[in-house]
This record gives C-alpha cells, structure tokens and sequence, in this order.
C-alpha cells in the first residue's frame, strides 16, 4: 500500500494542473500581445522608411550636394561630413574608452578611482545627447567663435566614450580569472598578459561594443545641432560648419519643399540601413565565439 | 597510536633529495589565518599529493609556492619556502622568473585565445630568442611529453579552444613544460574531465616525474592514492600528517588522517 | 568499528560481513566441540552430523568471500577499512580450514568407534588440549568483535600451550605404542586427532594475529613472540601517557 496517497491525491492534482495550465494560456496571450504591440511600431517604421525613402533613392544621391529648394540635388555633402566625423568620432572615442576600461577591469577594479569613473561614466552614458551638445557648444564653439565639424566629432566621441568603457569593462570582467592566473603563472607581465590573453579573449565583445557605439551616433541629431550645426556645400574642412545626414534631415523634413522632404526620408533610409548593419555585424561577431 | 619501528614493515630507503622545503609557513586571506605553520619537505622527482576537504588550505599552499597569491592585495604569507635552498618569499629574483621556474595547471582547462602552436609558444617567448625553427621543435617536444603530439600535430593553427576539455588540460600541461620548469603545480587537474581524460593525465604524470617534481592537489583520494609518491593530509589550515602514500593509504598515524581516508569524515 | 562513515550504507555492509563471520566462528566452535563429544561418547551419529554439517561453514565461507569482494569492488575501502577486510578474508580461511578439522576429527571418531577397541586409551589429555583449542577459537573471535588487542596477543602465547601439549601428548603414545603394538593402529589415529587439535589451535593464532594486523596494520606473523609482546607493552604505555 502506498501510504503517501489517499485516493483523492490524483483528483487533486488534476484540478491544479488544469488551473496552472489556464494561468499559463492567459500570461503567454498576455506576452504575445504586448510583443505584437511592439513589432508593430517597429514594422510601420521601417515600413514608412523603407515605402518614402526608397522612392527617393537615385544615383545622384551620393554624387550630388543639397540643393536649394524645389531643385534637383542629392546628399552627397551631408554623408561626408557625417562619415567624417563619426569616423574621427569613433577614433577619439574608442581608444580613450578601450584603455579605460581596462583600467576599470584589469588595474584597481575597486580603487577610489575607479569607483569614481564608474560613477561619473554611467552619469555620461544615460545624459541626453543635447545636454552633450551644449556642453560642447559651450567649451569648444563659443570659444573659438565658430561652428566646426571637429566639435562635433568631439560631442559625438563624448558619446562613444561611455559606450565602450561600460562594453570593454564588462567583457573583461567576464573573463575568468584563472585564464588571467594562467597567463601569469607562465611569467607573463601584466601587460602581455591584457594584451594577449584578456584583451584578446574579449575582442569580439570589445568590438561589438565600439560597433554599437557607432550605430548610436551615426544617427545622433542634437549634439550636432550645436556643434557642426550644418553646411549646404561639399567641403572637406573640419574648421567650419560641416554638412551632416542627421541635422539634415532635420531640417528638410521641416520644410515645405516637397524635394526636400524627398530628401529627408532618402536620408532616413540610408542611416537606417547603415545602423541596421552595423547591429547585424556586432550580432555576428559576438555570436562567432 | 603510536607504532614501534620495528612493526612495520617498510623498508626505509635513503630519502629523496629535497626540492621544495616549506618552513613556519603562515597564510592569511585578510585577516583570516588560512594555513598555520606549514613544515614540510617536497622531495625531487617525485609526485606530492596534497588531499583534505574543501577549505582546508591545500590549494593556497599551492598558490603561495609561485606565489600566485600576490595578485591579490589582502593575501600575504610569512615564513620560507625554500626552492633548491633559495627562499622564495623574500628572493630578490623577479616574480616573473620564480614562476618560470615553477609551472601550474588549473582546474579547469584555460587555453588561451590563440591558435594551439600560439598558445605554446606564448609562454616560451617570455624567456627566450628562439628562432622560428627552434620555436616550432619546442612546440613538438613540449607537445609530445604531454602526449598530445600524435593527435594535434595536423591543426596547431587551430584555435586552443577547439579541443576537448582533456586535450585542453593536456594542452595546458604543455604549456608549462615548454618553458621547462622545475616544479609543476598541479591544481585539481582532473576535476572537471572525464574517466578516460583522467587517465590519460594520471598516466601522463606518473611520465612526468622522471624529469620534473610534481605536486597535486585533488578532491579524489584514490587519485591521490593512484598517482603520488608521498601523500600530505591537511585540516583546517594544519598539516595535519605527511608520509609515503602507500603507508598513507594503509596504515595513517594519525586518527584524523584514517578517519578522513576511510570515509569517516563530518 | 566505533566512528559511523558517511555512509551509514557501508558501515552496514561493514557490519553485516563481520558479524556473518562471528557467525561462521560460532558454527565451527559448535563443530568442534561436538567432534569432541563424539569421541568422548563413542557416537557415531554425532560424528555423522559434524561431518555433514561442514558443508554449512563452507557455504558461508562461500557467502562471506562474495560480501568482501562487492564491498571491496563498490567502496575501494582504504586504511582501517582495507586492514578489516583483507583480515576478515584471512580469517575466514583460516575458520574454514579450523572446520575441515573438526570434520577430520569426527571422521577419524568413526574409525575408532567401529573397530570398536579404543575404549582404554588416555584420551582425558586430548579433551583438555581440544577445549583449550575452541576456546582460542572463540577467543580470538571476541577479539576481532572489540578488536582486543591484548587479548589477541595472549591468543598468540597460549598456542605454545597446545603446542606443548600435542607434543606431550606424542611421547605418551609413543610409549603406549612400545608397550602393546596392538594399540599402534588406534594410536595412531588419535595422532591424527592430536595433530587435528594442534591445527585449530594454530588457526586460532592465525585469527589472532589478524586481529593484530587490523588495529596495528603491522603483520605479525612469524615474528617472535617476545617481539610482539614487547610491542604491546611500549603501546599501552603510550595509551596511559
């Protein structure tokens, strides 16, 4: 005889398993729901995106600079200036941010210091990108009286900056320790041993970082707003006011010419396709390990 | 229990050479005493056994013998350990060089995020200017005293990571050979391989002791009764008996050495 | 054993093979002692149940043999544990062997009773010897029970004893045998019975050196008593101390 059961013990059971399976129906309808909600906004985004921007698309896009209005024209300045700048953003940034955050992880991890940029980085990384902008404009524009391509790399990389010093720090901090005693129960320096064997073990990681951190200012509007504010011709030089997609788009879409608006969604488009693959790539590499 | 000598039954041979001699020995983590005054000799060539439970101190006795311990602030450790007669808490040598010195192999396998060959080559290039031919016959002999040669020989360009957790370990055991030690640490080594990787390191470490001094630390008595020479019970921070493994396994001195061995422990 | 292991599963197995050989001491005892009365009481029927009764010991032996070798294949017992077992295989031989002699002896009992002339022969001698021999029997069965090892040495030195005895007991037959050669037949096989004696006897040493062996792990055998006694005393001047 099993004493454990008293014949209503599988009758019990029944009932509760229904109940939890009732329970179970009405959360997973609930989630689905609320996902559906979500991809749905996304959907029409990209939807309106890819319907109103692609039309716009055309050779002369990348060949030609903006236009005056009601005129034929393309973007070819406004992606330069932007390259440029995220580029020269992202070589400012990445550096300072990469050795940062091997500071953060492998030097004095709980040091005073450390604490401290800790702090003051994750104050920097959840700043509205205007208040950046503006600190920019204040430091750099207002001194040298003069809008400039290169404050805006500078407000920019002030947004890479916080990005990659929270990845770098992080994927460090994953690697295990007994990877890094290894490394110095051979005799290693401490710097071979970052360099070779942590900083090596959490590349991907690193770089998917840097990656994401260019997909988030290469469609940044406010900090360049104050900074590169904008520039209707093709130039290469940094010194002056400097044409940019975001500011761009800003103020085309703003517009009441109907080529401009063309313009505008054009314009979308294409950051939307440049920051949708850079995700794709920071995907890939992080999945590679 | 003490017995008179000439109850047992062993034949005292002439005692091994020293290599390792831990005198007055003290292990604090912080303020917590984690090893009191450790005496005990590590004789050469032959493979040293430390056994006891979990936090009894056996692993920080191998971290303090590199020195492994100094990577972290609040450890410090007092008293010698005397390498060939040279101490090496208070050596004036470089860390770097005592460790070279002093090979160790971890728990869990940790090749290092590079090709196979790299992963040698790593450690012996801290030390030495070979040329690219004598780096590669370094590799191969470091390879084949781990008993890895024959089946990796055709993919060292291959990521470390890409072999098995055994020929990780081995792999790891390479490593340490290839600089060419004096002493190899070997910590827990097989605690996270199967019975047939086991066996292979069991077997490759009974090889190694012909040219290398070898201690281990292991969960597993009958490990420790399998591969070592010489067996050191420890308990709370004390040594608490250290002999032959085979008088070890049969007849302890102590009580608390018996009990443990015997599964009487709690 | 005093102090449980964690598993309480194989101190159990621990406990059950010892106490099946207590078990299987008890029987060969009983065997010997009846192989005695046998003689004693001129009966064959009890001399027939003590030689059918063997194929008892010998089925525990059997049984023992088989417990040892699945505790020693499940546990790989080590130290204390190891020295209890290996004795224990030791000293089940040795019972088994003790057994075979008990059965000699009734064997031998039957001869005697059906050539029907033994009724005059000094076997009073011999009983003495043969208590004395179950009664290291069981001696150095209690002695494996509290693992007693002073018990055990005491075993060691009262065989001597029986080995003097037998040795006594020789010479008087010799002398019967000079006096009337009609009693050469039947001497002889209260020789035989002697020797029987004498083996249990040694036996019961054997039991007793195990014991030694499990709580000393040294082995004691063919050393000189003298020796082992000097041995005992330095240990219990290290337990008073």
């Amino acid at each position: 005889m099993n004493t454990l059961s008293d014949g209503k013990t599988p009758a019990r059971r029944t009932s509760r398993f229904a109940r939890r399976k009732w329970i179970n129906r009405v959360a997973l309808t609930l989630s689905f729901i609320a996902m559906i909600f979500g991809v749905f906004w996304l959907m029409w985004i990209l939807w309106e995106t890819i319907l109103l921007g692609f039309a716009g698309l055309s050779f002369s896009l990348f060949t030609q600079s903006t236009p005056p209005p009601n005129d034929a024209g393309g973007l070819a300045n406004a992606l330069f200036g932007s390259f440029m700048m995220v580029t020269l953003a992202t070589f400012i940034g990445a550096p300072i941010g990469v050795l940062s955050g091997i500071y953060l992880a492998e030097y004095h991890p709980r040091g005073w210091l450390a604490v401290t940029v800790r702090f003051v980085n994750d104050l920097l990384l959840s700043a509205p990108s205007i208040v950046i902008g503006l600190f920019v404009y204040a430091v750099i524009v207002i001194r040298f009286r003069q809008f400039s391509g290169w404050a805006g790399a500078v407000a920019l990389s002030l947004i890479v900056i916080p990005v990659v010093i929270r990845t770098t720090e992080n994927m460090l901090a994953l690697i295990p320790s007994s990877l890094r005693e290894a490394a110095y129960a051979l005799g290693a320096p401490k710097w071979k041993v970052i360099i070779h064997v942590t900083l090596n073990a959490a590349r991907a990681g690193v770089i998917t970082g840097i990656l994401l951190a260019v997909a988030r200012i290469s469609g940044e509007t406010a900090p360049l707003l104050f900074t590169a504010l904008n520039n209707q011709f093709w130039t290469s030089d940094l010194s002056g006011p400097t044409a940019n997609l975001p500011v761009t788009i800003f103020q085309f879409a703003m517009s009441p010419y109907e080529n401009w608006q063309q313009l505008a969604w054009a314009g979308v488009f294409l950051i939307t396709l440049a920051v949708l693959g850079l995700n794709i790539l920071a995907r890939l590499l992080s999945r590679r390990k | 229990m003490i017995l008179p000598n000439i109850m047992l039954d062993t034949q005292t041979n002439a005692p091994p050479p020293v290599k390792m001699s831990v005198c007055n020995l003290d292990f604090y983590y912080g303020k917590f005493h984690a090893l009191k005054n450790i005496n005990l000799d590590i004789p050469a060539n032959r493979v040293t056994a430390f056994i006891g439970p979990s936090g009894c101190g056996k692993s920080t006795l191998l971290r303090a013998f590199n020195r492994m311990y100094e990577l972290y602030p609040d450890q410090r450790a007092t008293g010698e350990i005397l390498l060939d007669g040279e101490n090496l808490l208070t050596s004036k040598q470089d860390v770097a060089l005592i460790r070279a010195r002093i090979g160790m192999v971890f728990q869990k396998p940790t090749p290092f995020p590079m090709s196979i060959f790299d992963n040698i080559a790593f450690g012996v290039k801290l030390f030495e200017n070979l040329s690219q031919i004598d780096l590669e016959e370094r590799v191969e002999w470091a390879l084949k005293k781990a008993a890895l040669w024959d089946e990796i020989k055709d993919k060292l360009s291959q990521s470390g990571a890409s072999l098995s957790g055994g020929q990780q370990q081995r792999l790891c055991i390479a490593r340490c050979i290839a600089i060419r030690p004096e002493l190899l640490l070997l910590d827990e080594p097989c605690s996270a391989l199967d019975p047939i990787s086991t066996a292979r390191i069991e077997e490759l470490i009974a090889e190694l002791k012909k040219d290398y001094t070898v201690v281990i630390v292991t969960h597993n008595m009958q490990q420790a009764a399998r591969v070592s020479d010489h067996t050191a019970y420890m308990y709370l921070g004390d040594l608490v008996e250290f002999g032959e493994t085979e008088q070890m396994f049969f007849k302890p001195n102590r009580r608390e050495t018996e009990d443990y061995i015997t599964g009487r422990f709690g | 054993m005093s102090e449980k292991h964690l598993s309480s599963q194989f101190d159990s197995d621990l406990n059950g093979v010892s106490s099946q050989l207590m078990e299987m001491g008890g029987l060969v005892e009983t065997q010997i002692q009846r192989a005695m009365q046998s003689l004693a009481n001129f009966s064959t029927t009890l001399a027939d149940e003590v030689v059918h009764a063997e194929d008892r010991v010998d089925a525990m032996e059997v049984t023992i043999d088989r417990a040892l070798s699945s505790i020693v294949a499940r546990r790989q017992p080590a130290a204390r544990d190891l020295r209890l077992l290996l004795a224990i295989s030791k000293i089940t031989t040795n019972l088994e062997r003790a057994g075979d002699e008990a059965q000699k002896i009734a064997r031998k009992v039957k001869s005697i009773v059906e050539s029907g002339e033994a009724r005059d022969m000094p076997i009073g001698d011999l009983r003495v010897a043969a208590d004395l021999a179950s009664s290291l029997i069981r001696r150095a069965l209690d002695a494996f029970a509290r693992l007693d090892v002073a018990v055990a040495v005491s075993i060691v030195k009262e065989d001597d004893l029986i080995d003097r005895e037998f040795k006594g007991f020789t010479r008087k037959l010799i002398t019967y045998m000079m006096e009337d050669p009609r009693t050469i037949s039947d001497s002889l096989d209260l020789l035989f019975i002697a020797k029987a004696v004498e083996r249990i006897g040694d036996h019961a040493k054997n039991i007793a050196e195990y014991v030694i062996y499990i709580t000393w792990g040294a082995d004691v055998r063919h050393r000189p008593l003298a020796e082992i006694e000097a041995a005992l005393r330095e240990n219990q001047a290290e337990d008073l101390s």
